[in-house]
């Protein structure tokens, strides 16, 4: 049994790679993606200190240019290989501009007006947003659509959505449905109550039994499943419990065992991972330390103020693995990247680099950045993952137009 | 549209992809304007099939079926053959679909929807799903539409169980399988299905996971898996009343007037409102505690219609404490007189825990109440120091264990299985000296034994388990703050564990009348614990400390002296759970980092108009909104308050502006800063 890296390392070199067939089949991959994340770091922690200095330029560098290059090529023309995403084309957009937005920049007066009619076309005639024009109005897609109609701020794109529609996916029994005879799951729930706050709908009757639903698909565990009866999940964890904050509840969830089930999803190879005993992803990077920063930068009553992640070797995990160097992230080493794991593994190294600031207005020290300052990223809003400075714009418009 | 494999193209490819992209675009379109204008024809339904065949991500054309299916139903007459040929091609369809890629939530929830119509034969799901579930065993979607399945065609839990056994047999790093498992488990026991007892089964699943875990300890389903079963031995589901104030067979002397911490006795309670607090502790946050769950059969008057208030946040109607106010002072003379006060609680049903379990069974107690006629003699108007004059307390100790009584005792019906199990555990978890997640089984395992066994024993426990926290802290640095807590939580459970342990920690405060006083002080505690047993703790010294917040404080209502000075409060929000406490008069929050960074924890809820405009109504806040809205936090906390001392220096936010703005909301305040103010 392989238990340490040295071990690891000391069994790749005397080629015991036989004794894999042996192994359980999760034992096999998790030690296939330990044998590359360990060969990573190892190669860079033996580069001398010249190498260093020197990769430093290149290797621990966010590499702004190509990665606004990789996002505005995926803006203007996507490839063929999305044709299953047709569904899901508002998350694109979303994925790219909440990217770009991170990095600092914006896009030029067309694409906005076109990304802002584009939208316009995916909304539904009682309000709500489909995957593509003339789809059924969708929870997910309404919001990326409003999350993306956020990021790009400004009257024209906020006075675009209808703010009716939330009201139909409710079901008697407290939850969300995700569209018209749809399925119901924590992430619906997530999903309706952040368009809701955000839009300043949110109300008795959106709440209602909200919290109960919650409550009772978090697990022994201690994180939280998509439905009653499921073993808790990252991206659900992180859905629940912002939902809880959102609608003010959150101390019904067990946090004790919150905090107990999220300190043991930090994977040895820094990264995290989604479920008990699953391989690290580079997505959950956003996921995970965000519930841990919820729960923090939310509840200062609550005991914890600071954060139990490893932020600098998150942001290792991601930079050195992740990172795909034409520009792009992707999930682990040897996978292909796209637009999804970009923009999650940019919301999580921003989210590793203010873990540890002060307050929102102070950016963060040099020491919290892997890299030089130039990797430095905008502040995300936790619980709708849009960037801060857009959300406060947007959320005065709304606010505004109660 | 996560995980699954994209790969990148050749030229060649490209071109070919290309040309699907096209078709499938045209299939679109033509697929749209079927849904739009209603057309349910086969060829139109077939076009779907084809859509969904290659993008099963496509949720409208699941739907566009959906409605076709109702729309053939309407149709036909009742013909169980003609339905079931209808719905049966709904199934390939999924099936196909979920072939092509078994991530999707419309395909599956579309299974769902043809099943629940109760005219398609279920008898093939299983099979299909261990088809799926070879090719992915932690698929949830495939496991979520498994208990689907099982509870649709009400295949028995103990087949269900069969079959994680299987999975766990060929995979034990399935952790889907150890959760499901424990789902079925908790079901079966709980309605204690043929053999399935706790005290059979759960210690045959220790030996399963034990396999698991020593097979190999890197591996994690083991020891999830391992702090279930920790669970189920250690808690029951029931909530439980853990304490109360004025607890069992107690009796309490009241007075009338201000109780400035400044009683000698332990048992002494005064307030200038005539009330005092009745509080009820459960091990678990419940609802639903009420003069109908509650009742009260005393000769003191006017305590007719309880009012019982959850000790939490607002909104929340559960809390594990619940207090009451009675009165004790009426017009009527009574002064000088003893009263049996019985208190009945569970009679009738309405206590429920948030997990949605009732009150296990009613339970009585009676505590006698002394009600003097005299005001007696108080420093109310002195100021209360905490650096010097206390003495030891002279244990009179049969005052606090009447005061430390658990009344749980009688609750814990079959203990005995219960510490067997966990020390057979322990024995076999010392064999792991080197792992970290070994060392924190073995403090978990050594806590709930604690937990369960006699007092004479306990102290040997917690030794060990804040030995081993202290290891974890230097062995795992990065969760280091993790460790700190359960640590100061091992500590106050040692602390409070016996009369012995706790009466070392009572002193009397000379300047104020020898008044007890509760001094937690320099134990580099992170976080409060224990509060169940601290209830009667009227003064309490917790400076030194490395608290962050007051969170559980809340609890004990009848604090009237705290000291905070000293930690690492950082802002007022830090001390919203003191709002809760009636009786606080004096309050030292000097030497924190109050102000240091303000932190605004509103931008995450002024957006939601539960939340907006709270204070722009009340009076304090129109006369001094930008004050307010500069000292939102304090504002909320201090205005709850009766604080008739204050100490705040030592913090950044502390200075003129502060506290003139603190002079405002506070007016009976006294002692600011150690000076008496001019009134």
């Amino acid at each position: 049994v392989i238990r340490t890296r040295a071990q690891l390392e000391s069994s790749v070199e005397d080629g015991v790679m036989e004794e894999l067939p042996s192994m359980t089949v999760s034992q096999r991959d998790q030690f296939l993606v330990l044998n590359d994340v360990f060969r990573i770091y190892s190669d860079f922690d033996a580069s001398d200190i010249a190498t260093q200095i020197f990769t430093c330029c290149s290797r621990v560098e966010i590499q702004r240019d190509k990665q606004l290059d990789y996002l505005m090529n995926g803006l203007r023309h996507l490839g063929p290989s999305f044709s299953s995403l047709d569904a899901n084309r508002p998350w694109i957009c979303y994925w790219i501009l909440h990217s770009i937005a991170l990095l600092g920049e914006s896009v030029d007066d067309e694409l906005e007006n076109n990304t802002i009619d584009f939208l316009g076309r995916c909304q539904g005639p009682d309000g709500g947003y489909g995957g593509g024009p003339g789809q059924l109005a969708h929870l997910a897609t309404s919001y990326a659509a409003v999350n993306t109609l956020v990021t790009l701020g400004g009257d024209k794109a906020l006075s675009s959505i209808n703010r009716c529609f939330l009201r139909r996916m409710k079901d008697p029994d407290g939850g969300f449905r995700v569209h018209d005879m749809g399925e119901m799951d924590v992430r619906a729930c997530y999903l309706a109550i952040s368009i809701a706050s955000i839009l300043n709908i949110l109300d008795d009757e959106l709440t209602r039994g909200l919290g109960d639903y919650i409550l009772s698909c978090q697990t022994y565990e201690g994180g939280i499943g998509g439905e009653p009866g499921s073993e808790a999940h990252a991206g659900n964890t992180y859905c629940g419990l912002a939902t809880m904050a959102l609608i003010t509840e959150v101390d019904r969830l067990n946090l004790d065992s919150l905090m107990n089930w999220i300190v043991h999803q930090q994977g040895v190879e820094r990264g995290f991972q989604g479920r008990t005993n699953k391989l690290v992803d580079g997505c959950y990077t956003f996921w995970q330390p965000l519930v841990q920063l919820n729960l923090v930068a939310l509840f200062e009553d609550c005991r914890r103020v600071q954060p139990v992640f490893d932020s600098l070797n998150l942001q290792r995990y991601v930079i050195l693995c992740s990172m795909v160097p034409e520009g792009g992230f992707r999930d682990k080493p040897g996978k292909p990247r796209d637009f999804y794991h970009t923009c999650y593994c940019l919301s999580g190294l921003s989210v590793a680099q203010h873990a540890w600031s002060k307050d929102k207005d102070t950016p963060p020290l040099n020491s919290d950045i892997l890299g030089s300052y130039a990797n430095h990223l905008e502040h995300v809003h936790l619980l709708h993952n849009v960037v801060m400075d857009r959300y406060n714009k947007a959320i005065e418009f709304f606010h505004r137009e109660a | 549209m996560h995980g699954r494999p994209r790969k990148a193209y050749k030229p060649e490819e490209e071109a070919a992809s290309a040309a699907k992209a096209a078709k499938l675009r045209a299939l679109q379109s033509q697929f749209m304007s079927n849904h739009h204008n209603k057309i349910y024809t086969k060829e139109a339904v077939d076009l779907s099939t084809k859509l969904l065949e290659i993008n099963p991500e496509a949720y409208t054309a699941w739907n566009y079926r959906k409605l076709a299916v109702e729309d053939k139903l309407s149709r036909i007459e009742s013909d169980p053959d003609l339905i079931k040929t209808i719905l049966d091609e709904e199934l390939r369809v999924v099936e196909s679909a979920l072939s092509q890629n078994f991530k999707s939530y419309g395909a599956w929830h579309h299974r769902k929807w043809v099943l629940s119509k109760g005219h398609s034969s279920v008898g093939n799901e299983l099979q299909l799903l261990n088809k799926f579930q070879k090719l992915d065993t932690r698929n949830f979607h495939a496991w979520n539409y498994r208990r689907f399945v099982v509870e649709l065609t009400k295949r028995s839990e103990q087949d269900e169980l069969k079959y994680t056994d299987d999975m766990i047999g060929s995979d034990f790093s399935n952790y889907s399988a150890w959760h499901n498992r424990s789902v079925l488990l908790s079901s079966l026991l709980a309605r204690k299905a043929d053999g399935f007892l706790p005290n059979k089964k759960i210690p045959d699943e220790y030996k399963l996971v034990q396999n698991a875990i020593f097979t190999d300890e890197d591996d994690q389903s083991g020891w999830f898996y391992h702090l279930w079963l920790l669970d189920q031995t250690v808690n029951v589901e029931t909530p439980l009343l853990t304490s109360s104030w004025p607890s069992h067979g107690s009796r309490i002397s009241l007075y009338a007037g201000c109780s400035n911490g400044s009683f000698s006795k332990l048992t002494t309670f005064g307030s200038e409102s005539g009330y005092f607090p009745l509080v009820l502790n459960f091990d678990q946050a419940v609802g639903g505690v009420s003069s109908s769950t509650v009742t009260i059969d005393t000769e003191l008057k006017g305590n007719e219609d309880l009012v019982w208030e959850p000790v939490s946040k607002k909104n929340s109607h559960v809390s594990c404490v619940w207090v009451a106010r009675l009165k004790y002072i009426s017009s009527e003379p009574c002064f000088g007189k003893e009263y049996k006060v019985k208190v009945k609680i569970g009679n009738s049903p309405g206590i429920v825990s948030s997990r949605g379990c009732n009150f296990s069974a009613s339970y009585e107690f009676v505590f006698t109440a002394h009600v003097h006629d005299t005001v007696e003699e108080s420093s109310q108007e002195g100021i209360v120091s905490w650096t010097d004059g206390f003495d030891i307390w002279d244990a009179e100790s049969k005052d606090l264990n009447a005061l430390t009584t658990l009344d749980r005792s009688n609750a814990q019906m079959d203990s005995k299985w219960r510490q067997e199990a966990i020390a057979e555990e322990i024995d076999l978890f010392r064999e792991l000296p080197d792992s970290k997640i070994g060392k924190l089984t073995l403090a978990r395992l050594l806590m709930a034994k604690a937990m369960i066994s006699d007092d004479a024993v306990k102290g040997v426990h917690y030794n060990e388990i804040l030995e081993l926290y202290k290891d974890l802290m230097a062995l795992d640095s990065s969760h280091y703050q993790y460790y700190k807590d359960v640590h100061s939580v091992a500590l106050l459970r040692k602390v409070t564990s016996s009369t012995e342990d706790l009466s070392g920690h009572l002193f009397r405060c000379r300047n104020m009348n020898n008044s007890v006083c509760l001094r937690l002080n320099n134990l580099s505690l992170s976080r409060i614990a224990s509060v169940e047993k601290l209830l009667f703790v009227q003064m309490l010294d917790l400076s030194h400390n490395e608290l962050h917040s007051t969170e559980g404080l809340g609890g004990m209502q009848l604090l009237s002296c705290l000291n905070l000075s000293h930690n690492r409060i950082r802002s007022f929000s830090a001390l919203d759970s003191l709002r809760h406490l009636k009786q606080l008069r004096v309050l030292d929050v000097s030497h924190n980092h109050i102000g240091e960074h303000s932190v605004d924890t509103t931008r995450y809820l002024c957006s939601s108009p539960l939340f907006n405009s709270e204070w722009t109504q009340d009076e304090v806040g129109r006369q001094m909104p930008t004050l307010v809205t500069k000292y939102w936090d304090a504002y909320f906390v201090l205005r709850d308050l009766n604080l008739k001392q204050l100490d705040i220096t030592g913090n950044v936010i502390a200075g003129d502006v502060f506290s003139s703005f603190v002079l405002r909301v506070v007016p009976k305040l006294v002692w600011l800063d150690g000076k008496k103010l001019e009134i």
